[in-house]
């Protein structure tokens, strides 16, 4: 049923990594991405894999989950794979063939940058499984906030709350499209039956009445939001203070160690 | 032949959590021609999980329903017919209207069963009657119509299809007063004019009991009673221990036979208590 | 002299809807005293939910002025000490929880309002208790029942602090049990935090423990006393298509037939001892 449907991918399993500073992760995810592209050989970037894989096994979400985001992204990963493999014809030739020609240095190449690939998968993977939607929100809108200085303060609060609002009505705009599809299909609609141009018409009785109701409930909510005395970014403080935490620190060390030791390996090997 | 049956009915939902929970399980009714039933019990307790098996909008996990002997996901069996002939109004059904004029949201239901011409106005104007609504609110639009008569729209939307069971989900869910006698009026006038079968969901027993032949009482998914108006009442008690909220009336019969002052018959409509409270007054004079 | 903490002065509301202007309340005076539970009780159309967005500033009345505390809501500058003070909740549960954790929800109306973030938390947690939510807070709205939902709308109105709470037929939309939450949950409020009441609905029954009950119709006030006074003009209420509560009517009619009963009685245990007296 729609009730179980969970929003973003968060899956709570109270790891290290779910209790790291939203903020932290956002900016070590940035980190991370930037140095596995920064690494240029095999062993810097082995050593950036193994410290991704130990942060997968510390998030302690099931393997299976990771992998369901990967087989989204497969089609991606071979398209890099096979670009980079005919895009180098240096070393020794494996198969040539019309103007196809597959090089050891090219099958490298195709492997090094698919990992790159499945790397960054992995690790936003980590981060959006193991951060709720609105810690999220809270972050991003904490993290922009020095754009306040040169006064888009209150675009980054709208931004924020207009996530925020989002993620709190999809569960209701979804249950509420099913009740609509049930009452138009108890007065006889169909949705699957017909050709495209039939079933795009049978999509009518529904999203009219979806986007009136939705009207109706942004002008309620408007309402109520001035009752209880907003008035956009301005003045506004937050219950919730994310304070770093000797967690959050420790993160930022490894990280440190992991991203030098990474270009130590690019300039020596 | 009943019109509707149920057999073993069982609905369980998945929702892709490893147990599935039991919305409603072995559920066996018979509802005959012309009666009017009304379905009470607590939100949760499976009333709309039961009645959108009636219509076909949901599929058993196990048993079967009937209609007219028939079973409804027998092979060769066609849902949409049906649907035609058991209608479905849902709660608050104002927020399924969608068409410019009141006149073709009513038609909508009709035209889906084929209905063109003379025949499609004729069904639009009479199911407009049935409501009250007047004539010229058919070619306003819907959405510049009152509350009250959007939910009418609405509902005439579903009698235009001319169903043999009609099938009210909460019809007078969030009305004043007025509103609702109206509103019940219009249930009760789908059986007394157009000899349709009528089942009607409520949280209130007051509008149960005012227009009801036979009461089902749903507690957890499951059938805790189902019996004529009369002697569902006369478990008041029973009714009052799974929570349900019973008539003030029925109530204050209760509380009176706790203090010892007891009625041959149980009580719920207001001219059945002042003629019982009167009698009883009279007896003791002589 | 009584301590009001809203008056409202020959008030008139007028507004123009396709071209046609439609007065809603005309000279209306109206005065609600410091910890008091008035229940204002009129069918649809009677004016009553645009009373309850002029008593916060929501709207501003056309002629006539209202006062919060001696405040005026024509005065834009007391726009938001109006609003703190004068919480208001709504018909729709779902329409007015702006986060999708019930706490976050909570605290919305505090951090408007800038309060410190340690304040805030007590204020959430306080509130939350007051209406029984506590245990919920770190659920999501979408999972609970209308009368929770409705309940959690009445926390966030509490962790503002308010003097006073409107709520405009907060019970419509909710079952039998959501209901009783509700009217629970206000008359605790109103007894042990000593905050102002005014329910607006169209379930007479809800005024049965209020100490006073209004009744409006076409934007006039047409009764006003006390819910026992009010209910017993049986006559008059369903004249102007009101529900008299079953208690009050029954009691009305034995009287009617001879009975010596008075139709005071409003609860069900006050409507059968009234009978068994005569009875036995």
């Amino acid at each position: 049923m729609l009730d179980n449907i969970t929003f973003g991918q968060f899956i709570d399993t109270h790891s290290v990594l779910h209790r790291l500073d939203p903020r932290i992760k956002i900016i070590l995810l940035i980190a991370i991405i930037v140095f596995i592209f920064l690494a240029g050989n095999f062993i810097s970037l082995g050593l950036i894999a193994v410290f991704c894989i130990a942060l997968l096994i510390n998030s302690k979400i099931p393997l299976k989950m990771y992998l369901k985001n990967l087989k989204v992204i497969l089609p991606i990963v071979i398209f890099t794979a096979i670009i980079n493999t005919f895009y180098v014809s240096t070393g020794t030739v494996l198969l040539d063939w019309w103007i196809f020609k597959i090089t050891t240095d090219g099958i490298m190449r195709a492997v090094f940058m698919s990992s790159r690939v499945v790397l960054l998968i992995l690790i936003s993977s980590a981060l959006t499984y193991t951060t709720t939607p609105n810690d999220l929100t809270d972050a991003i809108e904490r993290l922009l906030s020095p754009l306040k200085l040169i006064g888009l303060g209150n675009l980054v609060h709208m931004l924020a709350m207009m996530i925020t609002i989002a993620l709190r009505f999809i569960p209701t705009l979804l249950e509420e499209t099913g009740k609509i599809m049930n009452a138009q299909k108890a007065r006889g609609a169909s949705f699957t039956e017909g050709k495209l141009t039939e079933k795009i018409r049978a999509l009518i009785p529904i999203l009219v009445p979806l986007l009136i109701s939705s009207i109706r409930r942004a002008y309620e909510l408007a309402e109520a939001m001035e009752c209880r005395c907003y008035n956009g970014g301005e003045g506004r403080t937050r219950m919730k203070q994310l304070r770093l935490r000797k967690n959050d620190f420790c993160a930022i060390s490894i990280c440190v160690l992991v991203c030098t030791a990474t270009i130590i390996l690019n300039i020596f090997f | 032949m009943s019109i509707l049956e149920v057999m073993d009915l069982s609905y369980s939902y998945s929702g892709g959590l490893p147990s599935p929970t039991a919305a409603i399980s072995n559920i066996n009714l018979k509802i005959e021609q012309g009666e009017i039933i009304g379905i009470i019990g607590h939100t949760g307790s499976g009333k709309s999980t039961l009645v959108q098996h009636l219509n076909g909008l949901l599929t058993p996990t196990s048993g079967k329903v009937l209609f007219e002997g028939q079973d409804i996901w027998e092979k060769g069996t066609k849902i949409k017919k049906i649907r035609e002939k058991v209608g479905l109004v849902f709660q608050y059904p104002e927020y399924q209207l969608f068409e410019e004029t009141a006149a073709q949201d009513i038609a909508f239901g009709p035209k889906n069963m084929g209905i063109t011409g003379d025949e499609l106005t004729g069904r639009v104007m009479s199911a407009a009657r049935a409501v009250g609504l007047r004539d010229e609110l058919l070619d306003a639009s819907p959405f510049d119509l009152s509350g009250g008569e959007k939910r009418r729209v609405a509902i005439a939307g579903v009698l235009a299809m001319n169903p043999k069971v009609l099938i009210f989900d909460e019809p007078t869910a969030g009305l004043d007063p007025i509103g609702r006698e109206n509103i019940l009026k219009i249930v009760k006038d789908c059986r007394d004019n157009n000899g349709a079968t009528v089942i009607m969901v409520s949280h209130s027993m007051d509008d149960i009991a005012l227009i009801a032949d036979r009461i089902l009482v749903m507690n957890k998914g499951s059938v805790f009673m189902f019996d004529t108006v009369h002697n569902v009442f006369s478990n008041s008690e029973k009714l009052m221990e799974i929570g349900l909220n019973v008539p003030n009336i029925t109530k204050v019969f209760v509380e009176l036979k706790k203090q010892g002052i007891t009625f041959p018959d149980s009580v719920y409509t207001m001219d059945d208590a002042v003629k019982a409270i009167l009698s009883y007054a009279n007896g003791r004079e002589k | 002299m009584k301590d009001n903490i809203i008056c409202v002065k020959g008030v008139s509301y007028e507004y123009t809807d396709a071209d046609n202007k439609k007065q809603v309340l005309e000279n209306f005076n109206l005065e609600i005293e410091r910890g008091s539970f008035t229940v204002i009780i009129g069918h649809n159309g009677s004016g009553k939910s645009t009373l309850a967005k002029l008593l916060n500033g929501l709207y501003k009345p056309t002629k006539g002025d209202i006062t919060v505390d001696g405040l005026s809501t024509l005065d834009t500058k007391n726009e938001f000490e109006i609003r703190r003070r004068v919480g208001l909740v709504f018909q729709n549960p779902d329409n007015q929880i702006v986060a999708s954790v019930v706490e976050d929800d909570v605290a919305f109306g505090p951090e408007n309002l800038g309060v410190e973030p340690a304040e805030i938390r007590t204020r959430v947690d306080e509130a939350l208790k007051s209406v029984g939510m506590y245990d919920h807070r770190f659920e999501s709205p979408h999972q609970l029942s209308g009368g929770q939902k409705q309940r959690v709308a009445i926390a966030g109105i509490i962790a503002m602090s308010p003097e006073c709470i409107v709520l405009d037929e907060p019970t419509a939309m909710l079952d039998p049990k959501g209901r009783q939450e509700v009217m629970e949950t206000l008359l605790r409020l109103n007894k042990e935090l000593g905050i102002t009441v005014v329910l607006i609905t169209h379930f007479m029954e809800e005024a049965e423990n209020a100490n006073r009950a209004v009744v409006m119709n076409d934007g006039a006030i047409v009764l006003d006393d006390e819910p026992k006074k009010v209910f017993g003009e049986i006559v008059f209420l369903k004249k102007i298509g009101l529900a008299v509560p079953q208690t009050s009517e029954l009691l009305y009619r034995l009287k009617q037939a001879g009975l010596n009963v008075s139709t005071d009685g409003i609860s069900v245990e006050e409507c059968a001892a009234q009978i068994a007296a005569t009875l036995k």
